[in-house]
């Protein structure tokens, strides 16, 4: 009430520092004790997280360089197939066009060689019969009799050869 | 008003009322503070998360006298002042604890006589620690001598001589502080409590017809209690942090 103990006072404050300790002791160092450990956990947490983004930022930038990089060799690589094809095929034209050429050259040699075999037989064969045909007047002149078995023998001669 | 028992030895007077609500909210405030901090897990249940907004109060609360790195070491202290004041202010409120005027205990210094002589109506067994004065003052001044008592642990007695009084004028200023904060300090909320319970006191005499604004006054003396409870436990931070870190 309206008056002061010495004795209340000193029971008083001997309560409250019991009490202060206690309460330090049994509730608030585990306490803060636990809060620093969450603490810890979380900053860990967080810097784990980090780290897991900051790797998978960096592999993502690796695989889009990765890709790029492929997508610029398979362009490159149809670019140099597209050029090899280009010039294959106008090789192989060119091969072809020129057995070609080569066949018909060949052709038109063997044309004109059995053409001027065929004109040289004939010459000869022209030239012969000139000449038998010649020989074979020569011989009527010279002998009356032999003419009869000439001329026999001349058809004869083209009976056989029909 | 009503008497409290008293036991008088070595010539002062020991309130056992008083003792006895002070040691009782000391054991309510210990219980609460270990069923509260049992099982401690990293993911709080519901207790936990309250003991834990507590404790950041009480980290505030601590920041206003010193700062933030230094704050850590009174937070114990803090804290188990503020819910000392807080369930002493409530103690009286919720369980005031009285008898009549014809209680005849001599031996604790109850007669009718002496009843009749300081104007009494009752006896009372349990109330709010805080409603008296002997309390408050042992609190405030204690406050004060203890912060006296670290300041010149940790600056030393002549640091702390010069670091408070040897500034100029502003000597003056505390020396006028360190004999006018306690008194006020344990004044304030001494005076709360005590008005709070006697209008208490008053309305349970008039019977029913005062029930309605005797619910309201209690309503809103446990509003003042916790105000009272955060007011000097702020001020009690305050002081303390002005003796103890001085400006060098």
């Amino acid at each position: 009430m309206i008056s002061i103990n010495w004795g209340t006072m000193l029971i008083q404050i001997v309560v409250f520092l019991v009490l202060l300790l206690l309460v330090s002791k049994y509730a608030i160092r585990p306490l803060i004790a636990t809060i620093k450990q969450r603490q810890d956990y979380i900053d860990n947490q967080i810097n784990t997280a980090e780290k897991g983004r900051q790797e998978a930022e960096g592999l993502l930038e690796e695989q889009k360089s990765l890709l790029k990089q492929a997508q610029l060799e398979a362009k490159a690589l149809i670019e140099r197939a597209k050029i090899q094809k280009d010039k294959e095929a106008e090789k192989i034209i060119q091969e072809a066009k020129e057995q070609a050429d080569r066949l018909i050259q060949e052709a038109k040699l063997e044309i004109e060689r059995e053409r001027e075999k065929a004109i040289t037989a004939l010459r000869d064969e022209v030239g012969t019969l000139t000449v038998q045909l010649a020989s074979k007047l020569l011989e009527k002149e010279l002998d009356a009799k032999g003419q009869a078995k000439l001329v026999d023998r001349y058809f004869e001669q083209v009976g056989r050869l029909q | 008003m009503e008497l409290t028992p008293k036991i008088e030895a070595f010539g002062t007077k020991f309130d056992l009322t008083i003792i006895f609500g002070s040691v009782l909210t000391a054991i309510i405030v210990l219980i609460l503070a270990i069923a509260a901090t049992r099982r401690l897990q990293m993911r709080p249940g519901k207790l936990q998360a309250g003991i834990e907004m507590l404790l950041d109060l009480s980290r505030n609360l601590t920041r206003m006298g010193h700062d933030d790195k230094k704050a850590e070491k009174y937070l114990g202290f803090s804290f188990t002042l503020f819910l000392f004041l807080l369930v002493a202010n409530q103690l009286g409120v919720i369980l005031m604890v009285t008898s009549g005027a014809d209680t005849n205990i001599p031996a604790l210094g109850i007669t009718p006589e002496i009843m009749h002589e300081q104007n009494a109506h009752g006896v009372a067994w349990l109330k709010s620690p805080t409603a008296d004065m002997s309390v408050t003052f042992a609190m405030s001044i204690g406050v004060a001598v203890g912060a006296i008592i670290i300041s010149m642990w940790i600056n030393g007695v002549g640091g702390y001589i010069k670091g408070r009084y040897l500034v100029g004028p502003m000597a003056l200023l505390h020396i006028f502080e360190g004999v006018i904060n306690p008194i006020t300090h344990g004044m304030r909320i001494w005076a709360n409590i005590f008005a709070g319970e006697i209008l208490i006191g008053i309305m349970l005499q008039a019977g029913w017809a005062a029930s309605i604004p005797l619910a309201a006054w209690m309503g809103f003396s446990l509003f003042v209690g916790v105000m009272q409870a955060y007011v000097f436990t702020v001020l009690a931070n305050v002081y303390m942090g002005e003796k103890i870190n001085l400006a060098h």
